[in-house]
């Protein structure tokens, strides 16, 4: 299979950059998830919707605006009523849900090129969040495993708290770059690493 | 030199020498003094020169309300003006110089300009420079003839023109409680609210928090006020649910509880730290607010109340008490309440001579004569300052008797020797941000001061509550108690308080007595910064200006950068005077944000600069990688040519477009917005969207479809792709897939709610490659595996699915060049391998990339319709698109599109220009019957985009000319006078090239 | 001023497109009554008051919102789904600030 190229190669500088001689505060990676797959229920069928989820991925979703769950490898989040992001490092993700997620339930849509998810993680990552993003990061707000819609000025992100300190930032791949750029300056003066 | 450094107290670390220069002068002075007190403290008091009448100004006040001393500090290149000097910390290497004086600061020319007073009083401007000419020397064209010298002579710093480089950042908060100001109400609040578990964020805009703590020389729990405040602090600074944010201004409070800061991070540095921006503009989403920002002191208005060596008393006190610097040496003070004799005595206790307390007041108080006499001063009862002497400097004061019952001076005046005038015209609290949230202050007459009105805490959009001197609460004790409540109150809790902290301070009436001028000769001032008079505010009334709001407008009073902090209630009360009325009639101004002067860098933010976002296709690398100039299509970047060495653009698109047309072109359109159509009733929406039938398209085929608006105007084009029975994938021209999107969820979302339809962006999931020309279905059958591409199994408008060097693909036939076309469509990731392979299946058959200069060469010629035709004010007729609206079905606009107007013959209609004159065309340019170069007139339209044409070997147009498809044929003339391109033209249809299509159907 | 989305729950205005008056009733698609569809499309109310306007949460889960906003105070009284009948995925976590 051809290697699918990232949007951030000439940007992605492996390694400890900005004020980091007195430790890094936030580490910035990519995760590359082979499959991030959309799924919509009409409504109504959210519960169908979210058993479908655990048939495909054995994520058990909690059911509530924005609920979702990571086990490392797999991850699963609503961004939006009756509607979810599924990652995972399966590829064909997408296959396998069209054969459960049936016309009655709802759709599948493959966004597995079309989106970039940029970790953030480390004892900052709320706060060089909290640079672009308005809402509030704080645990006892947004709990881990949880989803949310946001915005940074034109550039729409779905954000997944996958940590205590670390989050999955889904975003449109022609961003990703820019998104990437204002990420690493931002972590600057907590000094970060890429890896 | 008269002001000295003391021996003990302060918040400055007299171990720790900074170096500065003012002026061009070196000076040194403290870590923690500012650049008001160390100037101070060198014998500086010659700061600045004022606005109108280049005054010399020396420090009025200590804090961000400071309207005299105002310096340019200058960084680099960079130059920032209008700064406080009382706002300035100073570090080493800080360079700043004064303003507003030429050629320096004790000689300055513009002086003179005191001497013709008249000329410059209330309504200067008004009256001499608008309106017609009435004499020589009058009206608009006078203006234009003085407004370099006037500009040049009036003002404030200058901005500088080189490019700032400092970082700006904007941070997000949202907290349960914050509080503004850290004076000990604040403290107390944020105590309070932060021991019932609340997140609470304390901003203060000094760098040291504690307020007044810091300098009242008070005793709270039997320990200097300032150590309870630094322990306070110590204490809050340990816990996880609260921030402190020193150095912050709250400047700006906004519906839904929402606050603007700007923190300046690290102004007082040398350098900045790495990565650490200069200023961090904060926008605080609080669910409470406690608005402890304290009181302005006021200053009394009488002759000579400028001159330097003239502060008022709580300044004095701050430089004494928390900088370590005397003011003077023999000191009076001038005062309309208790609150001077504090002044009086530390000032005292600090080492300087108090000369006389001036107290307009017949009767002090009998604790306020115990004062006096422990400062050492003469108390001078019933008395009044009615001129002070000196140059530069304060060296002396005149006095008399006075009666305030009446404002009335008698007897012999007096004379007396002092450096120093202090003097205090009552309190006014800082209720800007209350005012800016909406309340109406309410006019106290005990404390002569507007005082914020009650607490909106159950305000449904406004959620704050007051405390300490903000609510008119002058005492600290009463400071605190109200704090503590407060924060408990704001955390939503209604816990019984412990014992508060006991408070040992002075004694005082906190009321004033209601006098705010006397009225002597000589030049009054009210508003320091903007040089306005009490006599300017009398003339404002003698010319019948009786609204404040018109006063402040005519006088300026108020309107300098510090936005009359210090002067507004002394000039309502002189205007209530002159009109008789009592101040709350005549009513105040109301506060609009910004508090204090914000950087817009900190606004912009991360906006500016490389960090504003740019979409990039996924190809982008390659393109810039293999010579592509690249234009900026919205947020978009887009090859717009790739040019050889030596290449015009013209030249560079012509090759381009003609090498497509005589073998094959290919170019990125992966800007083009992609939705994916879903569900069950994905083909009934897309009837109702589009103006033509999508329900008959065949699965594995596409449509050109035409949207319209509700009221029948042209929304937007694109092909629509039939992937499944349920499964569409919609394509939007670039500039409009965002509108286009969010137009499909409005219709499903609020209109037709019961259709089942998914519609999700996949622009970027899609990388898109157009190849055309005669060649390009030989290059795609070298390449293409997994389908043929031949007619029959890829017949025009047809879509299969194969692979291109092992990545899954898919094609669609369809041309927007006129020639035999195809996109090919692969996952981004996969794009720029595609895209290479086809490039080299297309090396033998001269395949050339083209950019959008080409890609608009060719639809011209095609007479296909853009954005620049699609303009929100045509219609499917005017663009000849008539053939689209389908008679079968109703659809979004169909009802409003027959309108009477929209019919209409005369009507601009698309059409195809000709420049007879073999010249380059204009866009924007318009269309005439009969030039007339000198009077243009009558034009029939305008040209909407061109090109040379290396089809026709001709400068060609597109046009919307009135009642255009008539005119075909016929000639007129393009008028561009702006531009200078004025010249014949041909009328003839959009559709120049090959318009039966004989090429893109093959 | 802060939107309460009732997926999103309160967000600041930034993340919102005003979508229009909410008064506007569009008549039948097929409809030939002109009065009816110039209302609709042009006919507005600008109340001094209480307004139902239609916002879409754009910056975020883009489901369009009813919104009861004062035009006088910006008080905002009533948020919900413009499009009803979502299951329980589409209320707020328990845990969730409201």
């Amino acid at each position: 299979m051809v290697e699918r190229q990232s949007p951030l190669e000439p940007d992605f500088h492996v390694g400890s950059h900005g004020n980091f001689e007195h430790g890094v505060e936030v580490i910035l990676t990519e995760t590359r998830p082979d499959s991030i797959v959309q799924l919509a229920a009409w409504p109504g069928e959210e519960k169908m919707l979210i058993a479908a989820i655990r048939t495909v991925t054995g994520l058990a979703l909690p059911d509530g605006a924005g609920a979702g769950v990571s086990d490392g490898v797999k991850s699963a989040f609503g961004f939006a009523p009756g509607k979810f992001i599924v990652a995972g490092e399966a590829e064909g993700l997408a296959d396998a849900f069209a054969k459960v997620v049936t016309p009655v339930i709802g759709t599948v849509t493959d966004i597995s090129h079309g989106r970039t998810a940029i970790r953030i993680a480390g004892p900052k990552a709320e706060w060089v969040l909290s640079k672009f993003f308005a809402i509030d990061f704080a645990l006892t707000a947004f709990a881990v495993g949880a989803g949310r819609s946001t915005v940074h000025h034109d550039i729409f992100a779905q954000i997944q708290r996958t940590g205590t300190d670390q989050f999955d930032i889904y975003v449109f791949r022609s961003f990703a770059r820019s998104v990437w750029k204002a990420l690493c300056r931002a972590s600057e003066e907590v000094g970060y690493d890429v890896q | 030199m008269s002001p000295r450094r003391t021996d003990t107290g302060g918040r400055i670390d007299r171990l720790k020498t900074i170096r500065f220069t003012f002026d061009g002068t070196a000076y040194t002075g403290h870590a923690g003094d500012t650049l008001a007190s160390a100037l101070l403290a060198k014998g500086v008091i010659l700061l600045g020169r004022s606005f109108k009448y280049h005054r010399p100004r020396g420090l009025l006040t200590a804090g961000v309300e400071e309207p005299n001393a105002l310096v340019t500090v200058l960084k680099g290149e960079v130059r920032e003006p209008n700064i406080p000097a009382t706002m300035v910390e100073i570090h080493d290497g800080l360079v700043a110089v004064s303003q507003n004086r030429f050629p320096s600061l004790a000689f300055d020319i513009n002086a003179v300009n005191q001497l013709g007073g008249k000329l410059l009083s209330a309504g200067f401007y008004y009256k001499t420079f608008m309106g017609p000419v009435v004499g020589p020397l009058k009206g608009t064209r006078f203006w234009m003839f003085c407004e370099h010298f006037i500009r040049r002579a009036a003002g404030l710093g200058s901005a500088g023109s080189a490019k700032d480089t400092a970082r700006y950042e904007r941070m997000n908060a949202f907290c349960d409680v914050l509080v503004v100001g850290s004076g000990p109400a604040g403290l107390m609040a944020a105590k309070a609210a932060s021991d019932q578990g609340a997140r609470v964020i304390l901003a203060d805009l000094e760098p040291r928090l504690g307020g007044s703590a810091n300098w009242t020389g008070e005793t709270i729990d039997g320990a200097p006020a300032a150590d309870w405040a630094r322990r306070t602090v110590a204490q809050l600074e340990g816990r996880d649910n609260v921030r402190l944010l020193p150095r912050t201004t709250v400047w700006g409070y906004y519906d839904g509880n929402t606050l603007a800061a700007l923190e300046r991070v690290s102004d007082h540095k040398d350098q900045p730290g790495k990565g650490e921006p200069r200023h961090r503009h904060w926008a605080i989403r609080a669910k409470s607010v406690v608005l402890a920002t304290g009181a302005f002191e006021r200053p009394l208005v009488f002759p000579g109340n400028d001159r330097p060596g003239v502060m008022l008393a709580h300044a004095a006190e701050r430089f004494a008490n928390e900088f370590g610097v005397l003011p003077g040496q023999r000191i009076a003070l001038f005062t309309n309440n208790d609150s001077a004799y504090r002044a009086a005595v530390a000032l005292k206790k600090a080492g300087a001579a108090i000369a006389a307390i001036v107290d307009v007041r017949p009767e002090p108080s009998a604790d306020m004569r115990e004062l006096a006499t422990e400062a050492g001063a003469e108390l001078l009862a019933a008395h009044a300052v009615i001129a002070t002497e000196g140059g530069r400097a304060l060296s002396g004061l005149k006095l008399q008797r006075f009666d305030m019952s009446n404002g009335a001076l008698n007897g012999e005046a007096r004379s007396m020797h002092a450096d120093c005038l202090l003097m205090s015209g009552g309190w006014s609290p800082t209720i800007h941000l209350a005012s800016q949230a909406g309340a109406r202050a309410e006019w106290d007459a005990a404390r002569q001061a507007f005082l914020p009105p009650k607490p909106a805490q159950d305000g449904p959009v406004q959620r704050w509550i007051g405390a300490g001197a903000f609510t008119g609460s002058f005492s600290t004790a009463a400071a605190m108690a109200e704090g503590r409540a407060a924060g408990i109150s704001a955390a939503g809790a209604t816990n019984t308080p412990a014992a508060l902290p006991v408070v040992d301070a002075v004694p005082g009436d906190p009321d004033p007595a209601p006098v705010f001028e006397i009225r002597a000769s000589g030049k009054s001032f009210v508003d320091f910064q903007h040089d306005v008079t009490a006599e300017d505010v009398r003339l404002a009334h003698r010319e019948g200006f009786v609204s404040v709001e018109h006063l402040k407008r005519y006088t300026t009073l108020g309107m300098a950068t510090d936005q009359g902090k210090s002067s507004n209630i002394p000039g309502l009360a002189i205007m209530a005077e002159a009109l008789g009325k009592p101040i709350p009639e005549v009513g105040t101004t109301r506060f609009r944000p910004p508090f204090a002067p914000v950087s817009i860098g900190s606004l912009a933010a991360e906006r500016f600069g490389d960090l504003r976002p740019e979409r990039l296709t996924p190809m982008h690398d390659w393109h810039l990688a293999n010579g592509a100039t690249m234009y900026s299509a919205g947020l978009w970047y887009r090859p717009m040519i790739y040019a050889l060495a030596g290449e015009t653009v013209e030249q560079a698109y012509v090759r381009e477009a003609r090498a497509t047309r005589e073998s094959a072109g290919i170019v990125d359109v992966s800007t083009l917005g992609k939705i994916a159509v879903q569900g069950p009733d994905a083909a009934e929406f897309l009837d109702r969207v589009y103006t033509n039938m999508f329900s008959t398209l065949a699965v594995g085929k596409a449509r050109y479809g035409l949207m319209l608006r509700e009221d029948g105007l042209a929304f937007d084009d694109g092909t629509t792709w039939r992937l499944g029975e349920q499964d569409f994938l919609m394509t939007t021209t670039t500039a409009n897939a965002g509108k286009v999107m969010q137009h499909l969820e409005y219709f499903l979302d609020v209109i037709w709610p019961d259709l089942k339809v998914h519609v999700t962006s996949v622009t970027d999931e899609w990388a898109g490659a157009a190849i055309g020309g005669p060649k390009a279905r030989q290059i795609l059958a070298t390449c293409v595996t997994g389908t043929a591409v031949g007619n029959a199994t890829l017949p025009f408008m047809g879509i299969v699915r194969g692979r291109i060097a092992d990545v899954p693909v898919m094609i669609c036939r369809l041309s927007f060049s006129g020639e035999m076309a195809f996109e090919v469509y692969c996952g981004a990731g996969h794009s720029t391998h595609v895209w290479e392979a086809l490039l080299d299946a297309g090396k033998p058959f001269g395949l050339v990339t083209y950019g959008l200069e080409a890609l608009g060469t060719m639809r011209i010629e095609k007479g296909h319709v853009t954005g620049a035709e699609i303009d929100g004010r045509t219609t499917a007729r005017d663009l000849h698109l008539d053939w689209m609206l389908s008679k079968k079905k109703p659809f979004i606009g169909s009802a409003m599109m027959d309108r009477e107007g929209l019919i209409a013959s005369e009507r601009l209609e698309l059409v195809g220009l000709i420049a007879l004159d073999n010249r380059p065309l204009n866009g924007g340019a318009h269309i005439v019957e009969e030039v007339d170069e000198a009077n243009p007139h009558d034009s029939i339209g305008h040209i909407t985009a061109c090109c040379y044409s290396p089809a026709l070997g001709k400068y060609i147009a597109l046009a919307l000319v009135k009642g255009g498809k008539a005119r075909r044929g016929t000639r007129a003339h393009v008028s561009d006078p702006l531009r200078g391109r004025f010249g014949p033209v041909e009328i003839v249809s959009n559709h120049f090239y090959d318009p039966d299509g004989n090429r893109m159907h093959g | 001023m802060l939107i309460t989305c009732p997926y999103c729950g309160p967000r600041d205005v930034i993340e919102f497109t005003y979508q229009g008056d909410g008064n506007r009733a569009r008549p039948e698609p097929a409809s030939q009554n002109f009065e009816a569809w110039n209302a609709y499309v042009y006919d507005r109310l600008n109340p001094a008051g209480d307004h139902n306007e239609i916002w879409q949460h754009s910056g975020g889960c883009r489901a369009h919102l009813r919104v009861v906003r004062n035009t006088l105070t910006h008080e905002i009284s009533s948020v919900t789904f413009v499009r009803g009948h979502h299951g329980s995925a589409s209320r707020p976590e328990a845990e969730d600030r409201s």
